[in-house]
């Protein structure tokens, strides 16, 4: 059909089907990518445009219905090429966004808000972006940088409110409150997602989905899809099988064998079992209901305990049973510590099935090219090793696989893994000759994209004294994996390496049991197993101080490593790196006025709100490296878990730096700059950062475990200090000295004795023309890399399973007030503040979004997000109408006390930060609850704590007790 | 998630538009689109035809005829929630649009839409039922004014019948110079569909005496639900917190629960019960802050 747009001031005449939404018209037809694909269900806010100058969403309005219209993107925003408005520029300044999915629509949200009111309150501001989603920033950010523009055009030009600027060793560019410069291109719409990418010729992927939670697929009739125009291939698990291998499992379980598409059976629900290959998307989901499949039900579990009961359906019958690790650690004495103790207690929590759930959903696009023999796959991923392991599944060289890094992900937090889709589109890649890309819709998504997180059940028993000293532990966690092995058992190992939190639990004993069930497979979400294990110790540590009547902080200071007692060994054979855990505790009660605290709880609980303080005081191990691997799967030999650096001087004297991995809104091409300018003694914005393809790029492990700040950080120290030693050992030559006899100084090497100088032109000269004049055997050109290995975590697990896991260990503390509304349920979140300490801090802005971010990320974990199946093992929360994001109304401005610790393990003293916030909020807000609860003798065990199991749960304990 | 194809018609009319529909069984007619777009993208629905009555210039307009505000179907609830009349003579309609989805689903959603979706735990049902507004309906053979409380008749279901159309959504207008209204809702994330909400408006003499009361329920039941037994019975009273509380605890119990899985059935009557009362108790507040003085 005919539509008629005024685009952007542009009026375009195009010729659309009248199915075409406008969000699709904008981003297929005139290649106006800067309004993103987040639901198309009119939740997300992701394609937010401006309708005739108002907010409307792109995915909620065919293309046919805009006719006429004035459409406007964030495009029209920027006053000129390389020029931000004024609204732009602020949400640069104050870092409002990370990964850039979200910003476009932020950003016209924003810009509609103040044409409308120019001087919009906060509550104004929070209600105003609260239909647009993010899962990266947790909103501060966000409002502040709106706060901030609408001052800078009331012409009143105040500052942005700070990051703050670290105290330590004296830094000239590391820990400045400096901008993120991955924020421009985002605030401008520019990103390069993967669904931006087009090549000629591309093809598109719909998936059929299996209806039953366990079925065998008696046949797949394929004839009335194939014959639709337009449909170019349908290909069966059977066909796939026969012709890649099964992708790699993490743990010692070859007969689960895992392919892109179920063989013989299906074992989930959504589970994939055809995938149609046809010229757009939508043709593709026309053909995909036309696919017939015909199944015979079979027998599915999918409670975990049931799961493991012998007698239950098997979800692998080749594999034997339901269990794919049940491993006992005993650390330490653990019986006679609990002989001993005066006193135990024994509980059970539970972690309910949540993830990430990035606004982006995972993508790829692949492409194979006969001539070169070469695959090209650009994929929105966050996976260490992807490129071999697509190699090692397509039976091709590592070689022949070229994975595009420079390729923006619109959030992950852990989970945009991709290797099953990866394998399906290259296989049809390579079979059809044609470009073939998979972008998951959100329903992929939810039900079949493999990326939910840990479903753990944890029984735990503590023995400690009547002081509230804790001596032992004893936690069984049994994680419901769901229906496929991959990566995601070892999330029950990497909590192994803080497995006693901050505490001084001198022994332990852990039951890891990853069991199967028919539902979706698990991938690494944010913590990797990190953040349900911190919600149980803290659960253990709250009814540790309820049971000796002692306040929940005094037993936690109590329990306490002191901070001479670093580097501090715990029984399962971490060495803590550093901290100070008192003195961040001391801050955080003081910035909080703890005894007012207190009394506003009294206060509240006068008017007749249930109201209660939570605390949390947990670990965050970062810079991580795989000694779980080894630890859970005694065939893995693997030690070594590097990441690299490559920096290149050019003949002219300008410095590039290259990293080999792509990231999802942490900013590591910020961090690289930084620290290269900080060695170099270089303004960072003069250094450009490049992401080479797989082929050209030195070894990465990918921003997992929280590392990259360690380990890029590290590799970009380490090679700049070589690159500094290269010029000083050219100056030396020239000035007829010993290397160490000069200087560096801000680009020229002078020699200490006389004071001669070679300026960086002059240097530069010399090492990319003048080999003449260069120490003999040096390497003509200015290039260094540095490969570098986790500065701990070398060695494998001793015979009695102790190892050194991560290297740093980052603290935060975290205190929240909530407020219940008693009839409703409803948990208001009225103050929240968290102390943190990650060591040096290298970019404020982006430590403090990592953050902010990771607590809405626990808030929704504590509060509203599962995948929850019913008993015919349906997924019921397939769409965000069921599964629920917390929005800005739900986030409360969270205040943040900073402590700096340095690690005596890094370069800078800086440890990780990816996963702050999440690793402590739900344990906090549960014990904020349950604190609230507590005088009517109730408790919740079980995450999300919804506000229906609230008021349901105060009202019997109301009617028992013949109250109110 | 593409909507599966369909054929697009735009009439001018809404004679036209009744004989598009009455060409296509399988026809259906599109306004804003908030509800309907994200159901087809889903494949939930699959209209062989959208009819998009969005520019036909008869279902626009707000129109004061005395007893009633009369909105047309067509009209974007953005343009509702910023219209004077309304703010002055619907003051409840005016309370509870705010609660209508988010700042960018009301830019496009209409008043007939929301009316026509039924969802029942929308908002302006709600409120249509509450003040016992009423719907006109049009097809080829002619108009009829149909009472809120015949024309939701279940979760998503209306007396439409095939090729007929919404004209105009008629919200009652009371003639009592004290009025105030109250509108309370609960859900997980505040902009979401109400797991339950309330609904009410009194008036008072200048005693301060309820002369008239309405309080209606949504979420609840599988259509908003007035509670005219508590209504009724607070008529005469100072709407003391004891009578409202007695009332509504009275009527909420006669209210037949829809069983669903987000709520159990004992936390949507004990929902009904506290947001009722609140609802009145916040239009009674608001009634004498009227009274007091100019308005906030």
């Amino acid at each position: 059909m005919k539509v008629d747009l005024l685009v952007n001031g542009a009026r375009c005449r195009l010729d659309v089907e009248a199915r075409t939404t406008l969000v699709d018209c904008l981003r297929d037809h005139l290649d106006l990518t800067s309004v993103h694909t987040g639901c198309e269900h009119g939740i997300c806010g992701a394609c937010t445009v401006l309708v005739d100058g108002e907010p409307a969403r792109a995915c909620l309005m065919f293309a046919v219905q805009a006719d006429g219209y004035a459409i406007t993107t964030v495009d029209a925003l920027a006053p000129a090429p390389g020029e931000l408005s004024v609204i732009q520029d602020a949400f640069c300044e104050t870092h409002g966004m990370q990964c850039g999915f979200c910003t476009s629509g932020m950003l016209l949200v924003a810009h509609a808000l103040l044409s409308r009111n120019p001087n919009p309150s906060h509550a104004d501001i929070v209600d105003a972006i609260s239909g647009n989603i993010c899962r990266c920033t947790g909103y501060g950010q966000i409002v502040d940088a709106i706060e901030l523009a609408a001052r800078r055009l009331a012409g009143t030009n105040i500052g942005a409110p700070g990051a703050r600027i670290m105290s330590g060793p004296a830094f000239k560019f590391v820990s400045a409150n400096r901008r993120v410069r991955e924020d421009r291109r985002f605030a401008a719409g520019r990103g390069h997602y993967v669904a931006d990418i087009k090549r000629d010729g591309m093809l598109h992927v719909a998936i059929v989905p299996s209806s039953h939670a366990a079925a065998r697929i008696l046949s797949i009739d394929a004839a009335a899809a194939l014959a639709m125009p337009g449909v170019h291939y349908v290909v069966t698990g059977a066909e796939l099988a026969a012709a890649v291998d099964p992708m790699l499992n993490g743990l010692d379980t070859p007969r689960v064998r895992r392919f892109s598409l179920a063989v013989g059976q299906t074992r989930y629900s959504g589970e994939w079992v055809a995938a149609v290959v046809a010229d757009t998307r939508a043709i593709a989901e026309d053909a995909a209901e036309r696919v017939e499949v015909a199944y015979e039900p079979l027998p599915h579990v999918v409670d975990v305990e049931r799961a493991l009961d012998p007698s239950s359906p098997e979800v692998h019958p080749e594999h034997g049973s339901n269990v794919l690790l049940d491993k006992t650690f005993v650390w330490g004495e653990v019986d006679r510590h609990f002989a001993e103790s005066p006193r135990s207690l024994s509980f059970r929590v539970t972690w309910g099935r949540n993830s990430t759930v990035p606004i982006e959903t995972f993508g790829v696009l692949a492409s194979w090219d006969p001539w070169h023999e070469m695959l090209d796959v650009w994929a929105s991923i966050q996976m260490p090793k992807y490129a071999e392991q697509i190699a090692r599944a397509l039976r091709l060289p590592a070689n022949a696989v070229r994975v595009h890094y420079d390729v923006d992900v619109g959030g992950s937090y852990g989970v945009k893994r991709g290797i099953k889709h990866t394998v399906l589109v290259a296989y049809l890649a390579r079979k059809l000759g044609r470009p073939v890309r998979l972008i998951e819709d959100r329903l992929d998504n939810m039900r079949s994209g493999d990326a939910h997180g840990p479903e753990r059940i944890f029984d735990v028993s503590v023995a400690f004294d009547d002081a509230g000293i804790v001596k032992s532990m004893k936690m069984r966690a049994l994680d419901n994996v769901g229906a496929y092995a991959g990566r995601a058992p070892f999330q029950l190992g990497k909590p192994i390496g803080a497995i006693v939190g901050p505490y001084k639990i001198e022994s332990v004993q852990y039951q890891a049991l990853s069991v199967m069930t028919n539902k979706a497979a698990q991938e690494a979400v944010r913590g990797f197993g990190q953040s349900p294990t911190n919600y149980a110790i803290e659960a253990a540590i709250d009814k540790v101080a309820a049971a000796i009547g002692l306040d929940r902080v005094e037993v936690r200071r109590r329990n306490f490593i002191r901070k001479d007692e670093f580097p501090y060994l715990i029984p399962s054979g971490t060495r803590y790196d550093s901290g100070d855990y008192h003195t961040v505790v001391d801050k955080v009660l003081a910035h909080a006025d703890w005894s007012g605290l207190q009394q506003e709880r009294d206060r509240l609980r006068e008017t007749g709100m249930l109201a209660g303080i939570g605390i949390a005081a947990c670990l965050e191990p970062s810079g991580g490296n795989s000694s779980f691997e080894p630890l859970l799967n005694p065939k893995n030999t693997t030690t070594t878990w590097m990441d690299s650096c490559r920096i290149i001087v050019d003949g002219l004297g300008h410095v590039t730096v290259a990293i080999h991995t792509t990231s999802s809104g942490q900013g590591h091409e910020t961090l690289a700059a930084t620290v290269v300018g900080e060695v170099m003694e270089i303004d960072p914005d003069r250094i450009r950062v490049v992401r080479p393809d797989s082929l050209a790029s030195l070894p990465s492990n990918s921003p997992v475990g929280s590392r990259m700040a360690v380990m890029l950080g590290g590799a970009a120290f380490h090679a700049a200090q070589k690159l500094k030693r290269k010029l000083t050992t050219i100056a030396a030559h020239r000035f007829g000295v010993a290397a160490d006899a000069v200087d560096y100084v801000q680009g020229a090497a002078i020699d200490r004795a006389t004071g001669k100088r070679l300026e960086w032109a002059d240097l530069i000269l010399i090492a990319h023309r003048n080999i003449h004049l260069m120490p003999e055997g040096m390497e003509p050109g200015l290039e260094v890399t540095h490969v570098m290995q986790v500065p701990t975590g070398t060695a494998l697990p001793t015979a009695d399973g102790r190892v050194q896991m991560y290297p740093c260990h980052s603290f935060e503390f975290h205190v929240v007030l909530a407020a219940i509304d008693p009839d409703l349920g409803k948990t208001e979140l009225r103050r929240y503040v968290i102390g943190h300490d990650c060591g040096t801090v290298i970019n404020p802005h982006i430590v403090k979004g990592m953050t902010l971010g990771g607590i809405a990320h626990g808030i929704g974990a504590a509060l509203m997000e599962e995948f929850v199946y019913d008993a015919d093992g349906q997924m019921m929360s397939q769409s965000f109408m069921d599964y629920l994001l917390p929005s800005s109304h739900e986030v409360p401005s969270v205040e943040i006390v900073h402590h700096c610790t340095p690690s005596p393990f890094t370069v800078l003293g800086q440890k990780g930060s990816g996963e702050s916030g999440y690793l402590g909020a739900p344990a906090a807000i549960a014990g904020a609850i349950n604190d609230a609860v507590s005088s009517l003798g109730i408790s919740f065990d079980k995450l999300p704590i919804r506000l229906t199991a609230i008021s349901d749960a105060v009202a019997a304990a109301r009617e028992s007790t013949g109250g109110q | 998630m593409k909507a599966a194809p369909f054929e697009y018609v735009r009439p001018q009319s809404v004679d036209e538009a009744c004989i598009c529909l009455a060409a296509d069984a399988d026809a259906m007619i599109i306004a804003g689109g908030q509800t309907l777009v994200p159901m087809m993208a889903m494949r939930l629905a699959r209209p062989s035809r959208l009819v998009d009555i969005t520019r036909i210039p008869e279902l626009h307009g707000i129109r004061d005829d005395g007893t009633a505000i009369a909105v047309g179907a067509g009209t974007r609830q953005v343009t509702a929630a910023n219209d004077c009349s309304i703010a002055g003579s619907v003051p409840l309609l005016a309370a509870a649009l705010p609660w209508v989805g988010h700042a960018a689903t009301r830019n496009r959603g209409t008043i007939g839409g929301s009316v026509a979706n039924a969802d029942p735990a929308a908002e302006i049902p709600l409120v249509l039922v509450t003040l016992k507004g009423s719907v006109v309906l049009r097809r080829p053979a002619g108009s009829r004014i149909v009472a809120a409380q015949e024309f939701f008749i279940g979760p998503m279901m209306t007396v439409i019948t095939p090729a007929t159309c919404i004209i105009e959504v008629r919200f009652p207008v009371w003639s009592a110079s004290l009025i105030g209204v109250g509108f309370q809702e609960i859900s997980a994330r505040r902009s979401d569909f109400a797991l339950v909400s309330a609904a009410a408006q009194v008036a008072l003499d200048d005693s301060g005496r309820c002369v008239a009361c309405a309080l209606g329920i949504g979420g609840a039941s599988a259509v908003p639900q007035r509670l005219d037994a508590a209504a009724d019975a607070l008529v005469g009273s100072r709407l003391s917190d004891d009578e409202i509380g007695q009332a509504v605890r009275a009527a909420v119990d006669t209210i037949e629960i829809m069983t669903s899985s987000h709520a159990s059935d004992g936390y949507r009557r004990r929902a009904a019960a506290v947001l009722g009362t609140r609802a009145l108790a916040e239009a009674r507040d608001h009634a004498i802050q009227c009274a007091a003085g100019p308005v906030q």
